[in-house]
């Protein structure tokens, strides 16, 4: 490939990663923005929605390419699936392990969400063993240069790019339709940026709180089927670096910020698949947490986000 | 009593030495186990002190145990080609140097990291974490090229994705290191015994002490004199060597390092053991590492075994097939779970609480609080004040000239302008928002001003740290009580004494006569403040549980501990009955003239700032809008329109305007 | 309508009210005045829910408010401009004022009440797509009044709706208060400015250190000079 070809091929990957990780980053921030607690399950929900959406594929009896009737009815429906039992994942979690520790100092609930990820990781692991697990090729991947244009390129763009984006985008729009459209969206904006006074608008807290999760919680989950179904792997310890990865974006883009939070996923998107071709894929990993790292030290507020002093 | 303890300590003595030999007759051959157990003991030791004495959360710790590991490698084992190896002394002087490293390693990282927030930190450490075994994993084969240069070609610094192995073993005459477990087990019982001692030497320090006041709150152990950066970072260099320590003697011992030993599950494991234990309680620490190391070794081994033969007994297939140890990730994490929500002081820890809320009311009888005598002021304070009162100018002691800060687009200090001349009471007083406290933070330098000069005794004060200042002699309160709440009312006036002491890690571990002396001596300072401002027979209890005008009186003591020559009081009445508000005045008044010391005083309480001040300064919108006797003030048209509001007519009837 | 009884909260280790005792009769305007550190918005906030008395009760058209959360009590009629406006700072004015009316139930009434809001305050209706931050501190009243006035409460509470403004400003926003209350909203004032709040209300408190020491109807309140005295601690 020439040099042009494969910077163009690295940006697709890059692309379809950042979306990835741009939902992932997305679930991050809400619930950073809104109770001040990173949510370190999140990765592994995102891990777990690749799992169940699997689950549900299964008792659906699809093991195959899906034919172009079921990509308009199954799909979809797998989708909803599991972006609703994702999105109930989420919610019971903090539930359960988050809100008794409301009133806590901000590292409690930071320590119990690292117990509830490794136990999300175990149960993965006993569910479906310690092998990756095989992901049907339930999208149809067809290479659109060679076969819709006739060109022969040494880029392979397919089918399966386009599901991401076709995924990813209206995705953003109905999150970005929900926060500045309706009176449920608004109230979680409120809250996050004033609580009190939010309550004395009489926005019932805790619930805004509840959606919120339930909101991250299926985004993380669409991400896991787009995952599943692009690479066709799936392995229990994912969640661990997927969740970094995207927390990282989350924080880059500028914690609390929603666009932000999409910005930084497809930075990071893009800055991963060109260190492993360019660099390696051995040290992708110590590059984002140095990013992550000189992010926190040297610009907490990240790129979009703003500076809140601490009180006295 | 302490018969029953020192037969107590017999009796652990006696099964610590004689273990190895009834393991070795019963032929259990659980030594080797053990003492891996115990390198993983003195680990979480270490992280105790980032965690448990300095209250920073360490998600990566396992990286400085890996640094230790192979610098023990590096220095130590044919394979990497090192010099030192094959002597006698090999192992001996590689520990140190593996801790030391380890130690710098963790100052580097330290340095510009500590200051962010504590979740914040968090991440950061294990990203540290995740970084150091990536950069192990590939420095195995390292190249460098510089056009056509290659000074480096293929060396081989941590051995890779293989590890480093053999690494030299330690050498004592008589005594073999090789598979027999036991010298290994005496040596790391040696070493632990030794941690243990050094860690509850340094618990009970000048050290120790400022390690809680940061735990407990940060910006108030700042304005009482310790430097919360420096602390902490000694707290981090100091578990890093511990870390380092213990990774040099494991590498030894297994004579194999692999990256694979030190990732993210070990630095959560350890992370398990302290916060079940109890962070900042030794013993808490130890219970808490034997039962994690017992429960993954021991116990879901057994359980397994159990469930497989209930399978068995009652015909039921699944649970023959169970293997309980594929759960041991689910078990802690669930044990973290459970211990944050249900006893997150874990085992032994102490209950870290929040203030109580004093019940103070009228209608119950509450012991007057005794009134401030003359004769209970310290000698040594009265001695230092005339010593420093005859060695100090006539100057004003603080000068404030055109101080400016602005937050955002707001004003907060309009080029204000102050003068606290020597040995006098002023008055800080204006309407809400005026910009009052924000005068005291940029005066005892919690924030930074845009503009203006401040001179302390002659000297300016610009760009201090806040614990810099208390040096200085600069003392402040706070107008919601800032104590420590859960360190005693004698240790939260020591750690006002901490900018005046002098002791460091050997002196608070090895405890010479020098530092015996000076801590006798700060015990009795702080006791005879204590009796000065009426807490005399309160030295043990627990600040929160201090009734309110203690909490206050105990307040001003640890102020006045920090050997101030200027004190700025916040508020200190507010929230007071009027007979403790009484008290509290004459004791500022005492305190000015018998200490020679300058006041400067915020107040709501009118009555007090016009009975004792001896000029007022008054702010409005962060523009200063008077200043004078209290009698000049209170007649004063602008501040009367400040607080009143403007445009005096009488007026028809409300609803009108 | 609104009877506060021997109210003691505790803020923080503060004993902030000591046995508050006041009323507020429909269509009144009653004024809570003092220095600052008295209480006043410690008074209101117990009111609201969001912190609770140790003693005492707060009773609302019969109805007990201590104990009950701060979503349920405005759900019962109380609005307020809160201490430093509080305007959702990354919000719209129009966002801000639909946030009033959140927890409103009659939802169709919501767009007559945003009309009735526009025609108090022109400068709003001129600015809706503008963020709430970006506001200037008259208009940032001016909405946090709009907002609350949005929920359509019977009970407005209103926490220093002077500060920080000049004084033309604080004329027209008082003249505006009158105004509302005209229109049949009950309003509880709590003010620094004691000229300016006893001048539009009819009957007052003055709080000092957590208790009430002056009641009276407004207009004996401004004439006297306790008022003064009691405000610069002279004796």
């Amino acid at each position: 490939m020439e040099w042009w070809e494969v910077l163009v091929q690295q940006t697709i990957n890059g692309l379809t990663r950042g979306a990835v990780f741009a939902l992932i980053a997305l679930g991050y921030t809400m619930v950073y923005g809104i109770v001040e607690l990173i949510n370190f399950a999140h990765g592994d929900v995102f891990m777990l929605g690749l799992f169940i959406s699997l689950a549900w594929f299964t008792l659906l009896g699809v093991t195959t390419t899906l034919g172009p009737w079921q990509l308009i009815t199954i799909l979809p429906l797998v989708f909803l699936l599991t972006m609703l039992t994702t999105a109930l994942l989420n919610v019971s979690i903090d539930r359960l392990a988050y809100r008794p520790l409301r009133r806590s100092t901000r590292l409690a609930p930071l320590i119990t969400a690292i117990g509830v990820s490794f136990m999300l990781e175990n149960l993965a692991l006993l569910w479906k063993g310690p092998a990756p697990i095989a992901y049907p090729d339930v999208f149809p991947s067809v290479d659109i240069l060679r076969e819709w244009f006739g060109v022969e390129s040494a880029i392979f763009v397919t089918t399966k790019d386009i599901l991401v984006v076709g995924a990813t985008i209206p995705l953003m729009i109905a999150l970005n339709y929900f926060v500045t459209r309706t009176r449920w969206g608004k109230a979680m904006r409120a809250t996050a940026q004033d609580r009190e006074t939010a309550q004395a608008m009489g926005i019932d807290v805790e619930r805004t709180i509840l959606l919120t999760f339930f909101v991250g919680g299926a985004l993380a989950g669409a991400a896991g089927v787009i995952q599943g179904m692009y690479y066709n792997i799936g392995m229990w310890w994912m969640g661990y670096q997927a969740g970094l990865r995207a927390f990282t974006a989350a924080v880059l883009g500028g914690i609390g910020n929603m666009p932000g939070a999409a910005l930084g996923g497809l930075v990071i998107g893009f800055l991963s698949a060109w260190s492993d071709q360019y660099i390696s894929a051995r040290w992708t990993n110590a590059i984002v947490f140095s990013i992550l790292i000189l992010v926190l030290v040297f610009r907490p507020q990240g790129l979009l986000g703003d500076r809140t002093p601490e009180k006295v | 009593m302490t018969a029953r303890r020192g037969l107590g300590g017999f009796a652990l003595a006696a099964l610590l030495i004689g273990y190895p030999f009834l393991d070795r007759a019963l032929g259990l051959q659980t030594v080797h186990a053990v003492s891996d157990g115990m390198i993983y003991v003195l680990l979480a030791l270490g992280l105790n002190i980032v965690v448990g004495y300095a209250g920073m959360l360490d998600l990566g710790y396992a990286a400085f145990f890996a640094i230790g590991a192979y610098a023990m490698g590096l220095l130590n084992s044919p394979v990497l080609g090192s010099p030192l190896y094959g002597y006698a002394w090999s192992f001996w002087l590689c520990i140190w140097i593996a801790a030391a490293v380890s130690a710098l390693l963790g100052t580097l990282i330290g340095a510009p990291t500590l200051r962010v927030r504590g979740d914040y930190l968090a991440i950061i450490t294990l990203g540290f974490g995740e970084i150091i075994p990536v950069a192990i994993r590939n420095l195995g084969d390292v190249t460098v090229e510089i056009g056509g240069w290659r000074p480096v070609e293929r060396l081989n610094l941590t051995g890779g994705e293989n590890g480093v192995n053999p690494v030299g073993r330690p050498y004592l005459p008589g005594v073999p290191f090789e598979t027999d477990p036991v010298p290994w087990y005496f040596l790391i019982l040696v070493i632990g015994l030794f941690s243990l001692w050094a860690m509850s030497r340094l618990q009970d320090s000048r050290l120790g002490r400022a390690w809680m006041a940061i735990r407990e709150d940060e910006t108030a152990a700042d304005c009482t004199g310790v430097n919360p950066i420096s602390t902490k970072l000694l707290a981090f260099a100091l578990g890093a060597s511990f870390s380092g320590f213990a990774g040099s003697i494991y590498a030894a011992k297994l004579q194999a390092i692999t990256p694979g030993a030190f990732e993210f599950q070990v630095s959560i494991m350890l992370l398990c053991m302290v916060v079940l234990g109890g962070a900042g309680s030794l013993k808490g620490v130890i219970l808490g590492a034997m039962l994690i190391t017992l429960f993954d070794r021991v116990v879901l081994a057994e359980a397994t075994f159990f469930l497989r033969w209930l399978g068995r007994s009652l015909g039921v297939p699944l649970l023959v097939t169970a293997d309980l140890t594929l759960w041991r990730w689910f078990f802690f994490g669930l044990g973290l779970v459970l211990v944050m929500l249900l006893r997150p002081q874990g085992l032994a820890g102490r209950r870290i609480r929040p203030m109580l809320v004093p019940d103070t009311d009228d209608a119950v009888e509450v012991a007057p609080p005794p009134a401030p005598r003359v004769e209970a002021i310290p000698g040594w304070l009265r001695e230092r004040a005339h010593r420093v009162g005859a060695a100090a100018g006539t100057g004003p002691i603080l000068e404030v000239r055109g101080l400016v800060k602005r937050f955002g687009g707001i004003v907060a200090l309009n080029e204000i302008d102050l003068v606290v001349p020597r040995g006098s009471i002023i008055g800080l007083i204006g309407p809400n928002g005026a910009g009052k406290t924000t005068f005291f933070n940029v005066v005892t330098g919690l924030v930074r001003p845009d503009g203006g000069v401040i001179t302390f005794e002659g000297r300016p004060l610009a760009g201090l740290r806040p614990n810099a200042i208390v040096a200085r002699g600069i003392a402040r309160t706070f107008q919601s009580i800032r104590l420590f709440a859960n360190m005693t009312v004698l240790e939260n006036v020591l750690v006002g004494e901490h900018c005046r002491l002098r002791s460091t890690v050997p002196g608070a571990v090895f405890r010479p006569p020098a530092v015996m002396a000076e801590e006798a001596r700060a015990r009795e300072r702080a006791r005879g403040l204590l009796a000065f401002v009426g807490l005399a027979d309160k030295d043990g209890d627990l600040a929160r549980n201090l009734p309110y005008g203690d909490q206050r009186r105990l307040e001003i003591a640890r102020a006045l501990a920090t050997e101030p020559r200027l004190l700025l009081l916040d508020e200190p009445t507010a929230g007071m009955n009027p007979r403790e508000t009484e008290t509290l005045t004459e004791l500022i008044g005492l305190v000015r003239r018998e200490l020679a010391l300058s006041v400067l005083l915020i107040e709501h309480d009118m009555q007090v700032v016009m009975t004792i001040s001896d000029r007022i300064t008054v702010l409005d919108y962060g523009t200063r809008i008077a200043e004078g006797t209290p009698a000049e003030i209170q007649r004063h048209p602008r501040v009367i329109e400040a607080y009143l509001g403007t445009g005096y007519e009488p007026a028809a009837p409300g609803g009108a305007i | 309508m609104l009877a506060l009884d021997d109210v003691h909260t505790y803020y923080g280790n503060i004993r902030a009210l000591r046995g508050i005792s006041l009323t507020v009769q429909p269509r009144e305007i009653v004024t809570l005045i003092g220095a600052n550190g008295a209480g006043k918005t410690t008074t209101l906030r117990t009111i609201l829910g969001a912190v609770r008395p140790r003693r005492g009760t707060v009773t609302f058209n019969g109805q007990r408010l201590d104990g009950l959360a701060t979503d349920r009590i405005v759900r019962l009629g109380i609005a307020q401009s809160p201490e430093g406006r509080r305007i959702f700072p990354r919000m719209t004015v129009l966002e801000n004022l639909e946030m009033g009316a959140f927890a409103r139930a009659d939802r169709e009434a919501i767009a007559p009440d945003l009309e009735r809001v526009f025609t108090l305050f022109p400068r709003l209706r001129e600015r809706t797509a503008q963020k709430g931050g970006t506001l200037s501190g008259g208009e940032q009243q001016m909405l946090a009044i709009g907002r609350a006035l949005m929920a359509r409460p019977s009970l407005l509470l209103l926490d220093e709706p002077s500060m920080g403004l000049s004084p033309i400003l604080v004329d027209a926003i008082f003249k505006i208060v009158v105004d509302i209350n005209r229109q049949g909203t009950t309003i509880l004032l709590v003010e620094q400015n004691a000229r300016m709040a006893l001048r539009v209300a009819h009957r007052g408190y003055v709080i000092q250190t957590g208790r009430i020491v002056l009641q009276d109807a407004a207009a004996d309140l401004l004439r006297s000079d306790l008022v003064r005295k009691t405000y610069l601690g002279e004796k």
